[in-house]
């Protein structure tokens, strides 16, 4: 194979089968993408996207299929074989490395590194390269000081400077902003028509597909539903054909309610991060009863501070928090007494303990008040067990007892588990952020219709999240945050995508 | 000889003599250890690397009577001692930490089953290079009598410096050391990496051990290093993962640790005890200093577990 | 059920773990000339053979259940702490120097009672510190807990060496010793003191805190995770430090029983590697203040061998040490065959 060519090329994969032990992860794949095209993968998670891909460039061994470049089979045995080939793949979670320049990372990205780096050469060759890409990064900027658009175009020009010409992306969009999303979408878009590269994105974002793929392929277990035509599909057409005859739950009608009383103040309220920089710049916020207030904005804005401030996993800096007008700390008697539930990302790091059992974790809110405790000393077991029965049941929690270990579950079950020790009994006030981040399309749409039934019974709920369709669907209102402070405000009806993605941008 | 001519300069100038002895060790285990760090694990075992590198130069400088053969079968018997903690690591689920705090302990009780027999006989020691020809003063000469390991520590300290900003080897320990995922990507193999540079790490801690028994305090026993290698693995933080940051911190270290013998050749004898220790008390009111719980330590090797 | 496969397959890979480590040390004595089987006899013999080494095994047993625990219990917090040896010691001076102080006019059950309690809550201090740095200021608890250790020795130096020193012990410097009515008897019908029964009763006490209250439960949720455990509105810090005391008072009082029930005053004979030995008890155990109890009967037999084998195989005394050295770094490897280490994969915030 011809490793210099700067031309396209296409690929098609036959018959393509995986197995993970009795588990069908692929099963008999057939996809098409002819050179110069920008092909999109759709699927729910665990559909076999990801498997299919990482078959393609050589990390997982195929059971059966093969893997033909313009019309030629070729045995891909490993990564570098794919790179050889001119396959290249940028993934969902960025590879940099933080502490070194974009100059570095590329350099070291290379195969051939020289036991002694002369870093003039190595500048030298590279501006000739960028050069010929539509790319612009600075050089020597650390990667960690990147914006979330510069790293990813440093993760495809990692790519480019191998000289690969078909170009692997894992959901390439799912931290930037839309304009940042159209930008980068739009040069490779270019580099395609210009028959420089072909392209295959997984995805779930429809408008994405429609604005930039020529064609779908969409997987559903495992197995290929079709490969179509974008000119011939409609986003409902995608959404069914993604999820099949599967039942999703609606989500409840949202009632109006107006004039609930103040429940969650923020008055100037500061939070640093772990650098000791302010990540939250003096916020102010107003949240009712029954009213879903929605914060959006680029990830690494300082949600995370915030959300880690209200929930009292990081202190305040400066200003107060004000729940049911009084002044709140997050101590335990507060939570209960305020009736404050907390949903965070990521429930087994934030809200679980993966050593312990689903009974222990159901039972955190109140395992020292009656009946889980006798008098105040003594554990009482039964209790812990019977409580956790009946969540399970009402939650409809998939595990094979209580007494597993919350580490064993899958993430859909996890965020269940956490769901129904927080919003088992009714709350004042949510906090909640990416809520469904991971999940298939019935947990994502049952988390939804738990938030909104939430909201309509009266609970305050404060929504973040880096996904503007969830933040569109389920807010009453939506605040924008960036670079720390919050920047913008709309109601539901008033919400304009494009102003939202400028000021996130913080344009 | 002028010995009287100096009067009360001799502390300081003990203190700067010393500061370069004690340094040493100091010096080679941090050294080492960075090396080990910046590829994101922790080896605390070194502790028993520098024990295991001291017996084991003074046995085979005793019994070959080449104290260089035993300043290389130290070197050797470090590597051994890295590679352990390096393969054993590498193992999923296996926690470096802990495995140091074992490795310590096995290589302590090794040093003393294997040294047992050289408790107690006199081994040829290292010699050093006389800086201090010009001077008819004794103290002065005998100040600037610098051992061959100390200049090799201070040669190391530019080396691996360099070697971390332009070198292929020093770029991918980095790579490693701060993003696990990059490093796969790229197609670095971390377990391979970190095993090196654990090994790496071990032979510059086993010579150090090999200065202890070998030149200062020149002799073979069981107390020999009580905690030497521990304050190394503190020193890299204090320096910030920064070779020649390891260079100055050792070198102040050593003067914390020259003073208490400075300070008893003039005749302060009160409180030698503790005067010992004034490394390790530096070394806590170090840390308590310079941590904090709000923030992550500036530098660090992003994969590093110790620094949470 | 799941419970009862769980507890089986925590306690099988230890036990497999130790086989492989016999095996290991039998390669290594076999270098040395020495026949591996004569070395096992031996060192059931030294340890569990005859009455009276099992005496001697229970009475070295009774400090490592000590120091055992205070590894375990800042451990179930994901505190690494290393320093039991220091607290020992520091338990140790503080009970001699009570003694000293009171005995003049105290019966000798209250000084006995004192002792106890200074060399518990000198160890709970000198611990609990540790957990207090690592909370307030993020320092390091393996390293903090290493360097106390150093420090602590160098204190009971400067003491027997200064102004504690008994002008009558010209070879070895000591304290004064601690009248005869004061120091400890041993437990009815054997020749061992009744620190055995006090380790075994304070093992089965943090068990039931750490696992039967709302309190030890709170502390796990910590130890397990401690962002879920601010989020729940634990008092985080202040758990830390408790157990951290608690701990630490375990390896104070090891002190002190070493200075009522065996040394009689505070000297040098104190540094013994009990702390250290509790580590790696604490680590076989996986930090369960229950398993700790068969746990430290073992690695007293260990120690208690070592006599016999030095004597009848010519091996120099740290044999023992090296066996320990291999069991610890065997039993860390075998994690790879569990992973249930949970309280030391969370090392990153």
């Amino acid at each position: 194979m011809d490793v210099s060519q700067d031309h396209a090329f296409g690929v098609s994969v036959k018959n393509m089968s995986k197995h993970f032990g009795d588990f069908v992860a692929l099963d008999a794949v057939d996809m098409h993408i002819p050179a110069g095209t920008f092909h999109a993968l759709l699927g729910e998670n665990g559909a076999g996207k990801s498997t299919l891909v990482k078959c393609m460039m050589g990390f997982y061994h195929k059971n059966v299929g093969s893997i033909h470049i313009d019309g030629a089979e070729q045995h891909i045995t490993g990564p570098h074989d794919a790179h050889e080939l001119g396959l290249g793949m940028v993934y969902q979670h960025f590879t940099l490395v933080p502490s070194m320049t974009v100059l570095e990372n590329l350099v070291m990205n290379h195969p051939h590194i020289p036991p002694v780096i002369n870093w003039d050469q190595e500048r030298h060759k590279l501006e000739i390269f960028l050069g010929t890409v539509p790319f612009k990064v600075p050089l020597d900027k650390r990667t960690s000081e990147l914006s979330a658009g510069e790293k990813q175009k440093t993760e495809i020009l990692k790519q480019l400077y191998l000289n690969c010409r078909f170009l692997i992306l894992d959901e390439p969009t799912s931290v930037l902003t839309p304009q940042e999303a159209d930008e980068i979408l739009g040069l490779i878009r270019d580099m395609a028509n210009h028959n420089q590269l072909t392209v295959l994105m997984i995805t779930h974002k429809f408008r994405e597909v429609l604005a930039f793929a020529d064609a779908v392929t969409i997987l559903r277990r495992g197995k290929n539903v079709g490969t179509f035509s974008v000119r011939d599909l409609t986003a409902e057409e995608m959404g069914h054909m993604m999820i099949g005859a599967e039942p999703i739950r609606e989500l409840g009608s949202r009632k109006k309610l107006t004039g609930g009383d103040i429940r969650l103040e923020l008055r100037d309220l500061q939070i640093n991060n772990d650098s000791g920089e302010r990540a939250i710049k003096a916020v102010n916020l107003s949240l009712r009863g029954g009213e879903i207030v929605g914060i959006a904005g680029v990830s690494g804005n300082g949600q995370i501070e915030l959300v880690e401030g209200l929930a009292g996993q990081r202190p305040i800096d400066g200003g107060e928090i004000f729940v049911h007008g009084t002044p709140y700390r997050g101590t335990r008697a507060e939570i209960r007494n305020h009736r404050v539930a907390c949903l965070p990302e990521e429930p087994l790091k934030n809200a679980c303990v993966a050593s312990m059992s689903v009974a222990e974790n159901l039972a955190f809110r109140h395992f020292d008040i009656w009946p889980f405790c006798q008098g105040e000393k003594w554990l009482k077991r039964s209790e812990f067990t019977r409580h956790a029965a009946e969540r399970i049941k009402t939650y409809g929690i998939k595990t094979r007892s209580p007494a597993m270990r919350m580490s064993e579950l899958s993430g859909g079950n996890i965020q269940r588990t956490v769901l129904a020790r927080e919003l088992g009994e009714p709350a004042d006030v949510l906090i909640t952020a990416n809520p469904v981040f991971g999940l298939d399309f019935a947990a994502v749409a049952d988390i939804h219709a738990q938030i909104m039934e939430a909201r309509n019974h009266g609970t305050a709920v404060l929504l973040v999240s880096e996904d503007l369709d969830e933040l569109l669907e389920l807010s009453d209102r939506v605040i924008v945050i960036s670079d720390g402070a919050f920047v913008h405000e709309t109601s539901r009806q008033d919400a304009d995508l494009s102003v939202i993605g400028q000021r996130m941008a913080g344009h | 000889m002028g010995d009287t001519d100096i009067g009360y300069w001799v502390v300081p100038l003990a203190v700067f003599a010393g500061a370069i002895r004690v340094s040493t060790p100091f010096l080679l285990v941090s050294l080492g250890e960075c090396l080990t760090e910046k590829s994101g694990r922790i080896n605390l075992g070194l502790e028993g690397t520098l024990m295991i590198g001291a017996m084991s130069a003074y046995g085979v400088s005793y019994l070959t009577g080449s104290p260089w053969l035993g300043v290389g079968i130290a070197a050797m018997a470090g590597m051994m001692m890295g590679f352990l903690h390096g393969i054993i690591c590498s193992l999923p689920r296996v926690n470096d930490t802990a495995v140091g705090i074992a490795l310590m302990l096995f290589g302590t009780g090794l040093a003393f089953y294997f040294g047992k027999p050289f408790i107690g006989p006199q081994a040829p020691a290292l010699p050093s290079i006389e800086f201090g020809w010009w001077s008819d003063i004794g103290q002065i000469k005998s100040a600037l009598s610098i051992n061959v390991l100390f200049i090799f520590g201070l040669v190391m300290a530019f080396v691996i410096s360099w070697g971390f900003k332009s070198t292929r080897w020093g770029m991918i320990i980095r790579v490693v050391g701060d993003s696990e995922d990059a490093a796969r990507a790229m197609g670095f193999n971390p377990n391979f990496v970190r095993t090196v540079t654990t090994a790496a790490g071990g032979a510059l801690a086993g010579m150090g051990g090999s200065f202890l028994s070998l030149f200062y305090p020149g002799v073979w026993h069981e107390g020999l290093s009580s905690g030497q290698g521990i304050v190394a693995v503190v020193l890299v933080i204090f320096a910030r993962w920064n070779p020649l940051g390891c260079l100055y911190a050792s070198l102040l270290f050593g003067g914390a640790g020259a003073l208490g013998p400075a300070l008893q050749s003039v005749g302060f004898s009160g409180g030698y005890h503790l005067l010992n220790v004034a490394p390790y008390f530096l070394t806590l009111v170090i840390m308590i200093l310079t941590s904090s719980s709000k923030q992550r330590l500036s530098g660090a090797p992003g994969e590093l577990s110790v620094n949470r | 059920m799941d419970y009862f496969t769980d507890k089986l397959s925590a306690a099988l890979v230890p036990i497999l773990a130790l086989l492989v480590s016999a095996v290991l040390f039998g390669i290594f004595v076999a270098f040395a000339g020495v026949s591996p089987f004569e070395t096992y006899a031996l060192i059931y013999k030294g340890a569990f053979g005859t009455w009276f080494s099992w005496q001697n095994s229970l009475q070295r047993a009774a400090p490592l259940l000590l120091t055992a625990l205070c590894t375990a219990l800042p451990a179930q917090m994901g505190l690494v702490i290393i320093g039991g040896e220091g607290a020992l010691v520091i338990g140790g001076l503080a009970s001699v120097s009570t003694a000293l102080v009171l005995q003049s006019f105290l019966p000798p059950v209250a000084v006995q009672i004192t002792m106890l309690l200074a060399g518990t809550i000198a160890g709970a201090i000198w611990i609990g510190g540790i957990g207090a740095l690592r909370h307030k200021r993020g320092v390091n608890e393996i390293i903090s807990s290493l360097l106390l250790v150093y420090i602590a020795i160098a204190i009971l130096n400067t003491l027997v060496e200064g102004i504690m020193r008994d002008p009558g012990q010209p070879q070895k410097s000591s304290t004064h010793p601690v009248a005869d009515t004061v120091m400890f008897g041993n437990l009815p019908g054997m020749d061992v003191h009744w620190g055995l029964l006090i380790g075994v009763m304070f093992c089965i006490a943090t068990f039931v805190l750490m696992y039967l209250t709302p309190f030890g439960f709170s502390a796990r949720i910590v130890g397990g995770n401690p962002r879920a455990a601010r989020m729940l509105g634990l008092p985080v810090g202040k758990l830390v430090i408790i157990i951290c005391a608690v701990g630490g008072g375990a390896a104070g009082l090891a002190g002190a029983i070493e200075v009522a029930a065996v040394h009689g005053r505070a000297n040098s004979a104190l540094i013994a590697g009990y702390g250290f030995t509790g580590i790696l008890v604490a680590f076989m155990a996986r930090q369960n203040p229950l398993a700790i109890i068969p746990v430290a009967l073992l690695f007293g037999g260990i120690e208690a061998s070592g006599g016999l084998v030095q004597r009848r195989l010519d091996l120099p005394n740290a044999a023992v040490e090296v066996l320990k050295g291999i069991i610890f770094v065997v039993v860390l490897a075998f994690e790879t065959f569990s992973g249930r280490l949970g309280f030391l994969k969370r090392r990153k915030p």
